[in-house]
Formats: C-alpha cells, structure tokens, sequence
C-alpha cells in the first residue's frame, strides 16, 4: 500500500534541532503504482535514488507509492507541498490538472510532471522518446523472426505508444520487408491477464516476437517464455523473468533529467519547459539485448544507435507513407517533435485500425 | 496453436474464474443476501494465492488458500450485515474496498513477480481430438471441476432440500423461520460458501491463468461477476452460459485484432459486454418470470420475528 521512504532522515532530524544553515530542501516523488523490482514506478524510483545520491545532505527525498489519480493525488501532493517539499515530481500523467493548480498556489516550488502536455512558469514536463529505443529493438525483431509475424501488445491508442508502433513496424520492414506486423490494443493501461490473452491471440497467428508496449508488469514477458517466443517490453530490464524469451528491454532512465532539475531547482534557475530525452541523453537505453544475436547483427544495430544520437538518422525519416499511401514526410525530410508527439496515423503496411 | 484452438482454450480460461465466482455469488444472493465485495473478495484471494504457491510451490493448497481468506473477508460482510443489521450494498462495498487494500498490503513484496504454471491434465481420449481436443482438454483440472460444480448446484437449487431451504430463506425469511428454519444460520453459510468460491475464482487469476500478481490485477472482474448473475436472472444454467460467452467474446475480440482485421478496438473492446447482455436479455424477455426468478427479499435486512 503507501509506504513512505524516507531517505536523508537523519539530515531532518538535523533542521529539528535547529541547525539552520544545513536545512535539506524536501524533494517529493508520487508514483501511480507501488515500487517492484520492474515497472514504471521503479524507473522513477532509481532517479529519485540518483537525486539523493547526487546532492546527499542538501536534499532529503520522500517518496508516496500506489496513488491513483484522482482526489487522493491531490490530497497527497498538497500535503508534500504543505510540509515543506520545495520540489515535486509527479510521476503519472493523470495527476496534471491536481499538479498545475498546486503549481499555481506555490510559485515556490519546483514540479516535474511525467508525459504532461501542460507546462507553466514552475511546472515542465518529461516524456521519453521510446520510440527511439523500440526502433533499435524493431531492427533486432525483423532480423530474429523465423515465421515472419511479429505481434504488437498496445495499450492505448495515444500519440506516444502509436509512435511506438510505428517505429517497430518501420525497423522491422527496414531489415525484413517480407514480415507481417499485428497489433491488439487494449484500450487499458494496467490489466495484466488481458494482456496475457492479447498475447496469447498474437502467438496463436504465429508471432515468434512479442512487442510489450507500456505493460507496467511481466505480463507478456511471462507468457513468451511460456510459450517459446521472444518479447521485447517497456520501462525496465526484465530479462530476469523472461530469460530465454526476453530479446531486450527498452529501459527509461530519468535519474539525468531528475539530477539536472533539481540542481536548477537548488540554484533558483528551474524553468518550466518540455523535456524530451531520448538515445542521446541516456533517458532511453535498450538493455538485454539477447545473446542469441550475432555479433554482426548486433554491430548494425549499434551502428544505427549511433547515428540515431548523433543525428544522422531519424526515426521517421521521410519518405513515410501513412496507412492510405498518402505521403506524410517528404524524402529528405523527417517529422518534426510536434508532430511525432501528437501522432494520430499508422505507417503504411500494418494492418488493423486506429481507434479514433 | 490455430486460431479456433485458441479461441476455445482462451474463453475457458478466460471464463472459469469468472464462473467459479458467479456461481458463488449466486448461492449469496439466492439466500436473499447481495454481497458487492466480490472485487475485494478476489483480489485479496488473487494476492493470498499467489504467496502460497510462491512459498510451496502448490497450486491447490494456493487455490484452497484464496478461498479461505476471501471467506474469512466474507464473514466480516456477513456479521455486519446479517447480525449488526447493517445495509447490505454499502457494506459490500465497504468491505470490498477493505480487501483491496489488504490485497495491496499483503501483496506489495510480490509486485510484478512470476510463479511456475500449474501442471495440465489433459482428458485421455478427448485431448486428442483435432481442434477441439487441445483447445477444451488440455487444462489443469480445476478447469474440468467447475462446470461439474455448476451442473451440482443445477440439480441442488431444483430439486434438494438443501438448495429449496436456502431458495425458501431468500424468497421469504419469515415464512422459512416459521416452518423451522434458521435464516440467519443458512445466509451465514450460503456467504462464506459464496466468499470460498469468490475466493477460489480471483485465486485462479494469479495461479493458474496469469501467474504473477500485481495490485490491481482484478481490474473489474468482480463486477462482472455481479452484472453475470443479475443479468442471469438468478438461473444456474444461465450464469454458465454468460460466463463463457463473456470469456468467448473478451478473446474473440484480440483474436480478430491479432489477425489484422481492421475495425475499431474501441468497439471490438465492448462487444463482450454489449453481446452478453443482449444474449440473456434475449432469453430473459418475459417480465412476469424475471420477477419470479429474484430472490423476493434480495438486499433486505431481517431482524428475525417472534
């Protein structure tokens, strides 16, 4: 349930005896989901473990795991603020509205606000391009699969995970133009047995590469390895509970943008924009890449990875045709952020529907 | 694995938990009691599962364990509403939410873990029938247990003393007290029977169907537990029927998108719903029975008689 960490307790204990001048600035962390060894809610949880690193008795952290959105976030993050938090991160996208209104009493105090599309004077915002990371995985998908069929588990129809598919079906057609590439969306974020189902639907067409797209759980880790194919999944290394299945995890680190932030916070020049790290900065990585591929294999993704964080490719770099042929990105062109972020459009060749 | 194969294997595992619930469920409200806990019942039974057979390594100690501690859940319902005379929807739900909780708590050290799956017993002969065979004989064997369970409480609710004592209890407690009968006695049993099998049901979805837990992995089921026995209309045969067909079209649904049919996920996503409800809507047309078919004092408080 809410457990509340308390790191740096002792430096509070300090500023109770009144030792002023060392006082900690309280930094506070609010997670949608309790910290398990692989999750989203684990991701943010290893940047708030950077922070406390980082700037060690200038900051004390406190974390609240396993708030849903809605009237208990707003609860808990006004209580933060009211005990002296002078820097929030607010870890799901539901707690915006709570968290701009809170923004606008406390002009004092520092937010970070996970996937918002909303910023204001002391609130910015963070997203990862995962897009990126799933591209590199895509390439190692298309090159692995021996039925041809790799199978999609999407939550949600939203502009950050249809970007996502986009960039698998796009790697995939880059090294095996022959592959079929299916997608089940769920339409839910967070129900682990449908996802299993989902996947299981998928294994049943023939898919021998899973794509497990913001499943928070090993849900579609679990049943590949049951099944005998391979998964690529979201947010943490979960190598360890799909050891045969898993062919690498795209992994979110926030503990660079965290640490930056907050230093900005500390020496008063925090602003509140809209963070986009991606390959480059080290915000997305993908771990555990599979030993079953070559060593050639490997050094054509790497070589790709390079020239993705050096800018010499781009993800959606153009030509790109949309699912009716029509031309969306001239060649020589790419898409630019804008228009990545509020994606509404499948790339020509995957098949099924998009939710309107 | 084709895709009828898949279809039939994935409805029955999609749907046992949901039938072993409602049947469950049933056996409560027959006895005149609406227990809305079913939610919380699950989960905490999901949670205590899964520790079992994390530390054993059995899945039918871990099964008889989520029964127990959603029965035990029950029995908090069932003194606050059958002797502290308390509402009993408010209740339900009160005590649902408490065993959400207590299913977080007690589960917060297993987050997102995995377990082994549970050992299949396929039917000799009947497994090895094309399509059919694997897709509705190669389960483990609780899945062949609860339909048997539904066909036994069939015959009970028609024609034994034991399922027209806890029907004659629901209709009218005070003509069953007046005849002998303890009201109170057979609705504490019908609760914790109907809590055992919650229980049993929400144990399944983190043992045998899923294996793993996390906070939240019910995700409504027990809901539908609830709106299969309404819409029901409180028959046996008719739950059995909901059951699956709600487990039929939940599959059928990331089946057809798996196959790369295009139509909207949006809709595909109610059909389960929409198909279930207008299924036994159809077969419950006629006003005059769907009134004798619900428990007459369903919800109401009985404060005994003199």
């Amino acid at each position: 349930m809410r457990t509340i960490l308390l790191s740096g307790i002792l430096a509070a204990a300090t500023t109770l005896t009144g030792a002023a001048a060392a006082e900690p600035t309280t930094i506070g962390f609010i997670y949608p989901a309790p910290v398990a060894d692989v999750g989203w809610a684990k991701q943010l949880d290893l940047g708030r473990e950077a922070v406390a690193e980082a700037f060690g008795d200038r900051v004390r952290t406190v974390a609240v795991e396993n708030i849903p959105v809605g009237p208990d976030a707003g609860r808990v993050m006004n209580q933060l603020v009211t005990d002296g938090a002078k820097v929030m991160v607010l870890g799901s996208f539901g707690y915006m509205n709570d968290g701009l209104r809170l923004a606008r009493q406390h002009p004092d105090v520092a937010f970070m606000h996970a996937s918002g599309f909303k910023q204001a004077d002391n609130l910015g915002t963070f997203t990862a391009r995962n897009y990126e990371g799933f591209y590199l995985a895509g390439l190692a998908a298309g090159m692995v699969t021996e039925s041809d069929t790799i199978g999609i588990v999407a939550a949600f129809a939203v502009p950050e995970v249809i970007a996502e598919v986009n960039a698998v079906a796009l790697a995939v057609r880059q090294v095996n133009p022959e592959a079929t590439i299916r997608t089940v969306w769920l339409n839910t974020w967070f129900d682990p047995p449908k996802e299993q189902e989902a996947a299981r639907a998928l294994v049943s067409q023939g898919a021998d590469v899973l794509f497990s797209l913001h499943q928070d759980t090993p849900s579609v880790v679990n049943v590949a390895q049951a099944e005998g194919v391979r998964v690529v999944n979201t947010g943490s290394d979960m190598s360890s509970h799909g050891p045969d299945a898993v062919l690498a995890s795209v992994v979110s680190d926030w503990s660079g943008y965290f640490v930056r932030s907050v230093g900005a916070a500390l020496d008063g020049s925090f602003e509140g924009v809209d963070e986009r790290g991606g390959l480059a900065d080290g915000t997305v990585s993908v771990a555990a890449w599979s030993d079953d591929l070559t060593d050639e294999q490997l050094a054509q993704i790497r070589q790709v990875e390079a020239d993705l964080k050096s800018g010499a490719a781009h993800v959606f770099a153009g030509p790109l045709r949309d699912q009716s042929g029509e031309v969306r990105v001239e060649e020589g062109a790419s898409l630019p952020d804008p228009e990545i972020f509020s994606m509404n459009w499948l790339v020509e060749g995957l098949s099924g529907s998009l939710p309107n | 694995m084709d895709s009828l194969t898949f279809l039939l294997s994935g409805t029955i595992l999609a749907a046992t938990p949901l039938l072993i619930a409602a049947l469950g469920e049933l056996i409560v409200e027959k006895s005149g009691v609406l227990n809305l806990s079913v939610e919380g019942m699950m989960a905490l039974a999901a949670a205590t599962g899964f520790i079992v057979v994390s530390a054993t390594g059995s899945h039918w100690l871990a099964l008889f364990a989520g029964g127990i501690a959603a029965m035990l859940l029950s029995a908090v319902f069932a003194v606050v509403v059958l002797f502290a005379l308390g509402n009993q929807v408010a209740s339900g739900i009160a005590v649902g939410i408490l065993g959400l909780g207590l299913a977080g708590l007690i589960g917060t050290p297993y987050e997102g873990m995995t377990v082994a799956p549970m050992a299949r017993a396929p039917v000799p002969l009947l497994s090895d029938i094309p399509v059919l065979g694997p897709g509705l004989f190669n389960h483990p064997l609780i899945v062949y247990l609860v339909p048997l369970v539904a066909v036994l409480l069939w015959w009970m609710f028609r024609t034994a003393k034991l399922g027209l004592v806890i029907r004659a209890v629901g209709e009218s407690p005070e003509s069953a007290h007046a005849v002998g009968y303890n009201v109170l006695a057979v609705r504490f049993a019908a609760v914790l029977v109907g809590g055992f099998m919650a229980g049993v049901g929400g144990a399944f979805i983190s043992v045998v169907s899923s294996t793993l837990w996390s906070d939240g992995m019910i995700a409504g089921r027990g809901w539908i537990v609830i709106a299969l026995v309404v819409f029901a209309m409180w028959r046996v045969e008719r739950v059995v029927l909901g059951a699956y067909l709600f487990g039929m079209f939940a599959i059928a649904e990331l089946l057809v998108q798996s196959m790369g049919i295009s139509a909207p996920s949006q809709l595909l996503t109610s059909v389960p719903y929409i198909a279930t409800i207008v299924a036994i809507a159809l077969l419950s047309r006629d006003g005059r029975r769907i009134r004798l078919n619900a428990p007459v004092s369903l919800g109401r408080v009985y404060a005994g008689t003199h």
